[in-house]
């Protein structure tokens, strides 16, 4: 084993496992990712996983759910030079942090489980893996996507910040000539949306449900405008959008001008 | 005392681990863990639309993601009164289809296979087998190829709806995927009879109920409206709680289920052995060659039952392909309905997968969820044990961690549970202490000292209880007192039962242990002893709930009294269990 190689570990909390799962439907390209790197932890790929070596980069899938996650999501983070949240749930904590308040949760909770105390671990609020670690970049996705996921990995080897679309969902929507579905009075979130997916919902007629997360371009607030101005209820595109990105959608729409906290 | 520990099985719908507890020559426990979180998808569905709980709910599993689909969309669509077209219903066959063809071949080979042939995982076994590892490998990219055609990505495709599909494919797609499945054939065929003959070993076999979706027209199949059981039962889907009965445990976010107090396995093994004899083509000729009585009690055929699945798949895509080919494409079928309830049932890769809905005002009001590998939990459970204690009794117990773990992925529990940690350690000396203080939680136990006392040691169960008496403990009773007069302990239904007892173990005369009574059933010493109490009036919801504590004992010789560590075992107990026991 080459010594120069870089070191990387992918990590699961909870969550689909769509992320790591894209990663092995890479199929071809994963055997170049074996190649090109040292891959020292991989549950979903491998079984001789080392938990204790440091790391160049940690990809980290999945929300925090219990306290011991938080340990372990600690431990990883102590070892890796550079942590990525891989996925909405890590990034944004998912569609399980869509219960915007403790006590919702706690309610909720107490409706599944009952009483019942878990021996195991202890059962937290889900949070993007942020709340308890400095994540240096994200990578968005329900799950995230093939080309955008092969790019970063290749610019981290070559020792690059990634490089992720700023723009939302309506680019890409363009670049595949889809005529608009707003302008068929259909409750699209494309605008909002950050772009990725290659606006695969739309190329099949279907409103974009925003499974990527808010999109980061910078003139978000006329794009949101625009959803208003469609006389669409702002509280309706809110709760839309924290289907899949949680808590995190609070801060999104709080920074539009004329958006309600 | 030691514990087999199997921390990370990797991915259960999740991350999950067994552990099994060695006490001397028994194996008091077996506890499947889900490490995952809670998420609570049944809750965060609530008040959203139909539509939106399409797109959220297959987001529990990435691997099953279109199973989730498939049963959510069935489900809503039941609950609304929607009835879509024969292309419609055909395309979501073929879209199950690939996923089940992608789920099965990666299972077989890169997970299943290594094990048989020797092998730590798919790679390593490329250098002897090549051409299998490779076209294992097309064959999952062709059933990825068939899911993103229909769903719109390999993951999470939001393209099947309410009412229909978004996009139809076009027919070259359709033709290609046609021609390629054809392609498949002689390797598939191939493929079930490695399976159907690679060196399944006999621990553990014991005989298990089935459960599966039963497709209508005596056809075999993935989706029906009714469920159908090994013995012969039908339960419809509508009904689908009498079949689940979901119960709690606290080691696990994961709930479970038995049928009539029993745990029943579902999956590709659970389809073949309901379902077996509709079989037709290729696949029936496999099932007929090589189906036999060891399908029908042990788990590990789940991989050969995978297999013929799988000729079953491959044969079913093109009728399925010349049928669409012939119908033209349907509009999303609109519904008015804003109130309604209905419940699915689909067959995942890996078991019966049920959505259940109520919607009220156009807004989802009741979501309930049950995934295979919860039904599964209580079988994967049980066979862990059985395979580890009968592997102590004879000797094998270096075998223990690899026959575990080999149970546990032959049922499939989600795919890369190839891998994980296995550790072998040495438990507390005193793990009873904490198991009956947790007995203890649920109620105050009913208590029942066994034995003999003219046979020295053997007398320590009777000894012990006398002594609770004498400290005014209430409910405790000797063994002669009890038998044939079982309404003494009829009442108070909730209460555990708790046996003491000499019990031989294998270890030093004195240590103690503590093992749920349903044990005693698959254990050949102990079945003996205990067999005449379980027959007598303890109903099945009883034994679940029935423990022994146990002192090994030093001699059990006529006429001889009771040893001394044995006697400080009492005193131990006496002293540790406190003035209310």
């Amino acid at each position: 084993m080459q010594d120069n190689k870089m070191k990387i570990g992918i990590y699961e909390l909870t969550g689909c496992a769509g992320d790591a799962l894209l990663i092995v439907d890479c199929e071809e390209e994963l055997i170049d990712i074996f190649k090109a790197a040292d891959i020292e932890a991989f549950l979903m790929a491998k079984s001789d996983n080392d938990d204790a070596c440091p790391l160049d980069v940690a990809l980290v899938e999945g929300s925090v759910t219990t306290d011991k996650e938080v340990e372990e999501l600690l431990h990883i983070r102590k070892r890796a030079k550079v942590l990525i949240a891989i996925g909405i749930c890590a990034g944004l904590g998912g569609m399980q942090a869509s219960f915007l308040e403790e006590k919702d949760w706690e309610k909720n909770l107490k409706a599944v489980y009952g009483g019942l105390e878990m021996i195991q671990a202890k059962a937290l609020r889900s949070k993007p893996i942020d709340a308890y670690v400095k994540v240096d970049y994200y990578l968005p996705g329900c799950p995230i996507g093939k080309e955008q996921f092969l790019a970063t990995f290749a610019r981290l080897l070559g020792g690059n910040p990634p490089e992720l679309y700023r723009f939302p969902v309506c680019m890409e929507c363009k670049w595949h000539e889809n005529d608009c579905l707003l302008n068929k009075d259909i409750l699209c979130l494309g605008p909002l949306t950050a772009a990725g997916c290659g606006s695969i919902c739309i190329n099949h007629n279907l409103p974009c449900v925003g499974c990527w997360g808010p999109a980061e371009e910078a003139n978000r607030t006329s794009e949101y405008k625009l959803l208003l101005e469609k006389s669409y209820n702002p509280a309706l595109v809110k709760s839309k959008m924290a289907n899949f990105s949680g808590t995190r959608i609070v801060e999104f729409f709080a920074q539009f001008k004329g958006g309600k906290k | 005392m030691k514990k087999i520990t199997i921390d990370h099985l990797a991915r259960m719908e999740g991350n999950g681990g067994v552990t099994a507890t060695i006490d001397g020559n028994i194996v008091t426990d077996v506890k499947f863990l889900v490490n995952e979180g809670p998420r609570l998808v049944e809750r965060l569905t609530l008040d959203k639309t139909p539509e939106e709980d399409v797109n959220l709910v297959p987001r529990i599993c990435a691997i099953c993601t279109l199973s989730h689909k498939y049963a959510a969309i069935r489900a809503m669509e039941k609950a609304l009164a929607v009835d879509v077209g024969q292309k419609v219903k055909l395309l979501r066959e073929l879209m199950h289809l690939g996923e089940m063809v992608e789920s099965h071949s990666l299972h077989v080979f890169y997970l299943a296979l290594p094990d048989y042939v020797g092998f730590p995982n798919a790679v390593a076994m490329a250098s002897k087998f090549p051409f299998e590892v490779k076209i294992a490998l097309e064959m999952k990219q062709f059933g990825n190829h068939i899911m993103k055609t229909l769903s719109g990505r390999f993951i999470h495709g939001e393209n099947p709806v309410i009412g229909g599909f978004g996009k139809f494919p076009g027919r070259e797609e359709l033709v290609w995927i046609n021609n390629r499945a054809v392609q498949f054939m002689p390797f598939v065929l191939k493929t079930a009879k490695l399976f159907a003959e690679l060196p399944y070993p006999d621990i553990p076999e014991a005989v298990t109920l089935y459960a599966c979706s039963n497709p209508p027209h005596q056809k075999y199949g993935f989706v029906g409206d009714e469920i159908i059981l090994s013995n012969g039962e039908i339960i419809n889907v509508q009904d689908y709680k009498s079949l689940t009965n979901e119960f709690l445990v606290s080691h696990s976010f994961c709930k479970r289920s038995r049928y009539k107090g029993k745990p029943y396995s579902v999956g590709a093994l659970a389809r073949v052995n309901c379902l077996g004899e509709r079989l037709g083509g290729e696949a029936q000729k496999a099932y007929k060659k090589y189906f036999n009585g060891r399908w029908t009690q042990n788990p590990l055929f789940n991989n050969a039952a995978q297999a013929l699945e799988l000729i079953y798949a491959f044969e079913r895509i093109p009728d399925v392909v010349d049928e669409v080919l012939k119908l033209p494409d349907e509009a999303i079928v609109l519904y008015t309905k804003k109130d309604g309830k209905g419940a699915s049932a689909v067959e995942a890769p890996r078991g019966t997968l049920f959505h259940a809905y109520e919607v009220k005002k156009g807004l989802v009001s009741y979501a309930d969820i049950i995934t295979p590998t919860a039904q599964n939990a209580e079988d994967i459970e049980r066979y862990c044990y059985i395979a580890a204690q009968k592997l102590l009794e004879t000797g094998q117990e270096e075998k223990i961690k690899d026959r575990m773990d080999l149970v546990i992925r032959a049922f499939d529990p989600c795919i890369s549970c190839s891998v994980h940690m296995v550790q072998v350690k040495t438990a507390p000396e005193d793990d009873w202490q904490e198991r009956l203080a947790e007995i203890k939680k649920i109620a105050s136990p009913l208590i029942v000292g066994m034995g003999s006392d003219n046979h020295a040691d053997d007398g320590a169960g009777l000894e012990l209880a006398r002594r609770l008496r004498d400290r005014g403990i209430q409910d405790v009773w000797l063994e002669s007192e009890i038998q044939g007069e079982s309404a003494c302990w009829g009442d108070e239904r909730n209460r555990p039962i708790l046996i003491l007892d000499a019990l031989d173990f294998g270890e030093r005369p004195g240590k103690i242990t503590l093992i749920p009574l349903r044990h005693a059933a698959w254990n050949s010493v102990l079945s003996h002893k205990m067999l005449p109490l379980m027959m007598d009036g303890l109903d099945l919801a009883r034994l679940e709930n029935s423990y022994i504590l146990g002192i090994q004992p030093g001699s059990i010789k006529d006429g001889e009294g009771m040893s001394g560590p044995v006697r400080q075992a009492i005193e131990k107990i006496l002293e540790q269990s406190g003035k209310n026991f």
